[in-house]
């Protein structure tokens, strides 16, 4: 009946594994000996429960009740004789089958739907207590609730215990941040990383490989109850659950020292610190970060002096570079010297090193400082930005310029240009040079504008400039009369040499002998003295009877020649002569025609020959009253023509 | 750079190619030229197959003074274009062997001694084409100028000063209607290309 031919079989097997009897304290099983046939069918059937079943048959069956309970007792007291095992199963069985024939009757009875009808019995609706419910409810979600808290708590407090015992971060959230700032890898159980600037462009040799370890857990443990009260001893300590392990030939701290020598007598000097901080601390201890940076510094403190010293090897200057050990020697201007060293400190003997090079700090120069810096970051960035566009066909390397040497047709001598390139070393030796040549036209400026008080001497340097070109413009005018003339010079400091453009448009090349600029300077000066003269002649009404920038007359000047001027009074009846020399100053000398009282002589019997011009007499300027030089004209001329 | 002028030097009869040479190079050592090296400027003319419709002429030119740079003037039924382009372009012409097809028998170039005087720029070839001498291309550069008919005047003395009467009087055809115009390197590629095609038609030396 109840057999469908759609049912699959089902076949249960029991494990093939014996269940285990004991385990002894060696760890070896003993397994049970496995059940017989009969003995497990007992076993499950044991295991049936036909107590209720039994009870729902009691009431349901009440008729047939009696007898059962009867056969049933009998049964359990067979059982209980346990004469038979199976008697219990039996009369269950029998029971069942009784049920069911009864059942099938029932149905074929009711199937004919002549004496018996089936009808739905209305079942009896649940009772339903709100309040009991949202009691229910109430107490199972406080149940769940108080769950949760208590493991919320009990996670708080294994947390505030672990930040307890360490103040350090989690290892991984360590490694992360590392991660994020510097290149690691993971090879087999170790992680490495690597501080070299390959990826930057670099080509040096040494790598920069250091190693990443999770710092030992003792040490820390022991750590925190030496010092519990000092809170910033705490904080000093490595609070850091990374170890940074560096090659001991990157260890320490490694700068460039650049010193300006001018006969073994220090003139400057430089440091270079790429962290540009205060000294690190001794501590071995220090945050990898600081560690690692210190580090890099080192890297690239070596690859800049290696480049450097190679290059000083194979320059042919006309006065060979020394490379002497960790120095480079290379002859900057006569008698200058530039020399460059790499000092590279352990962490050990830190404290000694750091002594020494501090009285020298005081010539700090940030200037050279960078532009050493920024030579060999620009050679990185040229090594791997290649300038666009580039065909893809065509090889990496070339410049932009030598790109377009093919299609522009460029000849020989523009090829050849090209490939000369300038190396680290010519290039801060240029601005070594220009350093100095900057150095020496600021003194020489400075101290004509001291010496020289007359025509004022300004100078204005240009803000814009180069490593190795500079420019200033100089302005000599006469206090009070800027208006009547002002001398106006442009001065291009360059590597070796200097570029003058004069006012009146020429260009003068000296060297970088500072005399020739001064001699200059001065000769400017007097043209100066010169020229205001003149101007303010005609502002005066006087007349501008003749000049001469170079006079052949009078005692032979040891540096240029002497400019001289003639000038005549409104009426003509007076002269002035001015006489400029670059060394002996300004000579004024005053000329009278025709002199107001005449006595004839045996030589100029009339006195129209005093018409002629007189003899010129000195003014002695020192003497007159007059601010400067001009003022003095000013008055003279004044007082001259007045007189008439 | 400068203008340059390209004029073939007519050998005589009693006289050989290299002694032609050594005739100019005793005039120009003469008037005190110094030499400096050597130069080349040859010529291949490569034709288009008769697949690719009408027939066109690609000349590649390659110069010693310009040693990056690949010349190639592209010669169809109306016009010519001249092209200046890297060294890469000899590699492209081999890819297009399949379209243009080289005549290897009209390989001409010109080559010899380079004197500097002054600022001109002497150069005296020996013009072979596909291994046979033909004669001899005298060019003189003058570097300060780029325009033609500044310098034309000038240029025209000097040459006459050591190639005698056999210095034209009129400047090259090519140049005669880009006086005005400013001088390029390609410009003395079509005057190398325009004396190459006469001594290429020449049958025996050109005099």
């Amino acid at each position: 009946m109840s057999y469908n031919s759609n049912s699959v079989n089902i076949s249960v097997e029991a494990p093939i594994e014996n269940q285990i009897q004991e385990i002894t304290y060696d760890g070896t099983e003993i397994y049970q000996p496995p059940l017989t046939l009969s003995e497990s069918l007992a076993k499950f059937a044991q295991k049936i429960d036909f107590s209720k079943s039994n009870e729902l048959d009691i009431k349901k069956d009440t008729d047939e009740a009696f007898e059962d309970n009867k056969s049933d007792s009998d049964s359990k007291d067979a059982f209980q004789s346990s004469l038979w095992p199976w008697d219990s199963v039996r009369s269950k069985l029998r029971s069942a089958l009784q049920e069911v024939c009864v059942l099938a009757d029932v149905l074929a009875i009711a199937k004919e739907k002549r004496y018996l009808v089936l009808d739905p019995v209305q079942q009896e609706a649940v009772e339903t207590k709100p309040m009991v419910q949202i009691y229910a409810r109430k107490k199972a979600l406080a149940g769940a609730a108080n769950v949760l808290l208590t493991g919320a708590e009990r996670l708080k407090t294994s947390q505030n215990e672990i930040l307890r015992n360490r103040q350090t971060p989690d290892f991984h959230i360590e490694l992360l941040r590392l991660r994020q700032n510097w290149r690691l890898k993971k090879v087999s159980n170790s992680i490495i990383g690597d501080l070299s600037y390959r990826t930057a462009g670099s080509k040096f040799f040494q790598s920069g490989m250091f190693e990443v370890t999770k710092a030992e857990e003792e040490e820390k443990t022991s750590s925190p109850p030496s010092s519990p009260a000092p809170g910033i001893a705490q904080v000093s300590k490595s609070n850091s659950s990374l170890r940074v392990t560096v090659p001991s030939e990157l260890q320490g701290v490694a700068y460039i020292e650049v010193l300006c020598q001018k006969d073994q007598e220090d003139l400057c000097s430089v440091n270079l610190n790429l962290l540009g901080s205060g000294p690190p601390t001794a501590n071995p201890e220090v945050h990898w970060q600081q560690k690692l940076e210190a580090a890099q510094n080192v890297l690239f403190c070596k690859e800049l002096f290696n480049q450097l010293a190679k290059e000083a090897v194979q320059l042919q200057a006309p006065i060979p570079h020394m490379v002497v050990g960790n120095q480079i020697m290379a002859t900057v201007l006569p008698g200058i010297q530039l020399v460059i060293g790499l000092c590279h400190s352990a962490t050990a003997d830190k404290k000694n090193q750091q002594t020494a090079p501090a009285p020298s700090k005081s010539d700090h120069d940030h200037v050279l400082e960078h532009s050493l810096h920024q030579l060999l970051r620009e050679v990185h960035h040229k090594n791997t930005h290649h300038p666009f566009p580039h065909p893809s066909s065509a090889p990496l390397g070339p410049s932009k310029k030598r790109y377009l040497a093919g299609p522009m047709a460029a000849d020989r001598h523009e090829l050849l240009e090209m490939t000369h390139t300038e190396t680290l070393l010519e290039q801060i030796i240029k601005q070594a040079q220009h350093f100095f040549m900057r150095m020496r036209t600021e003194y020489v400026l400075d101290t004509i504008a001291k010496e020289v008080k007359d025509p004022l001497i300004s100078s204005h340097w240009n803000t814009l400039n180069s490593p190795t070109q500079s420019c200033v413009k100089i302005n000599i005018s006469t206090h009070g009369y800027d208006a009547v003339c002002r001398t106006p010079l442009v001065i291009h400091v360059g590597e070796k040499s200097l570029k003058c453009i004069c006012r009146d448009g020429k260009v003068m090349h000296m060297s970088y002998e500072p005399q020739e600029l001064r001699d200059l300077i001065f000769c400017h000066i007097n043209q100066h003295q010169i020229l205001a003269v003149q101007a303010l002649a005609k502002t005066m009404g006087w007349q501008f009877l003749g000049n001469s920038n170079h006079l052949g007359l009078g005692s032979v000047e040891p540096l240029g020649n002497a400019s001289s001027c003639l000038l005549g009074s409104p009426n003509g009846d007076r002269v002035i002569a001015v006489r400029c020399e670059p060394q002996s100053g300004v000579q004024v000398s005053v000329a009278h025609s025709p002199r107001t009282d005449f006595f004839p002589s045996r030589l100029v019997t009339e006195r129209k020959w005093e018409h002629l011009g007189g003899q010129f007499r000195d003014v002695r300027l020192e003497k007159m009253e007059g601010r400067n030089f001009l003022h003095k004209m000013e008055l003279l001329m004044a007082s001259l023509t007045s007189n008439s | 750079m400068g203008v340059t002028v390209v004029q073939n030097f007519p050998i005589t009869e009693n006289r050989t190619g290299p002694s032609t040479i050594e005739l100019l190079t005793k005039r120009i050592s003469a008037l005190g030229a110094i030499q400096q090296g050597h130069f080349l400027v040859d010529c291949e003319t490569y034709t288009s197959v008769p697949q690719l419709g009408n027939p066109r002429t690609v000349h590649i030119l390659h110069n010693s003074e310009q040693p990056a740079t690949v010349f190639s003037i592209l010669e169809t039924e109306n016009k010519t274009i001249p092209l200046a382009t890297d060294g890469l372009f000899d590699l492209l012409m081999i890819k297009m062997a399949n379209f243009y097809t080289s005549k290897k028998q009209t390989k001409a170039e010109s080559k010899g001694p380079r004197y500097e005087i002054g600022d001109f720029l002497v150069k005296l070839g020996t013009v072979t084409v596909s291994q046979n001498f033909k004669g001899v291309l005298v060019e003189v550069e003058y570097r300060p100028c780029v325009v033609p008919a500044m310098c034309w005047e000038l240029m025209r003395e000097f040459l006459q000063g050591f190639l005698g009467s056999t210095a034209q009087s009129a400047p090259p055809l090519y140049l005669q209607n880009r006086m005005q115009d400013i001088y390029s390197p390609i410009d003395t590629i079509h005057q190398y290309l325009e004396q190459f095609t006469i001594y290429r038609k020449a049958p025996g030396l050109r005099t």
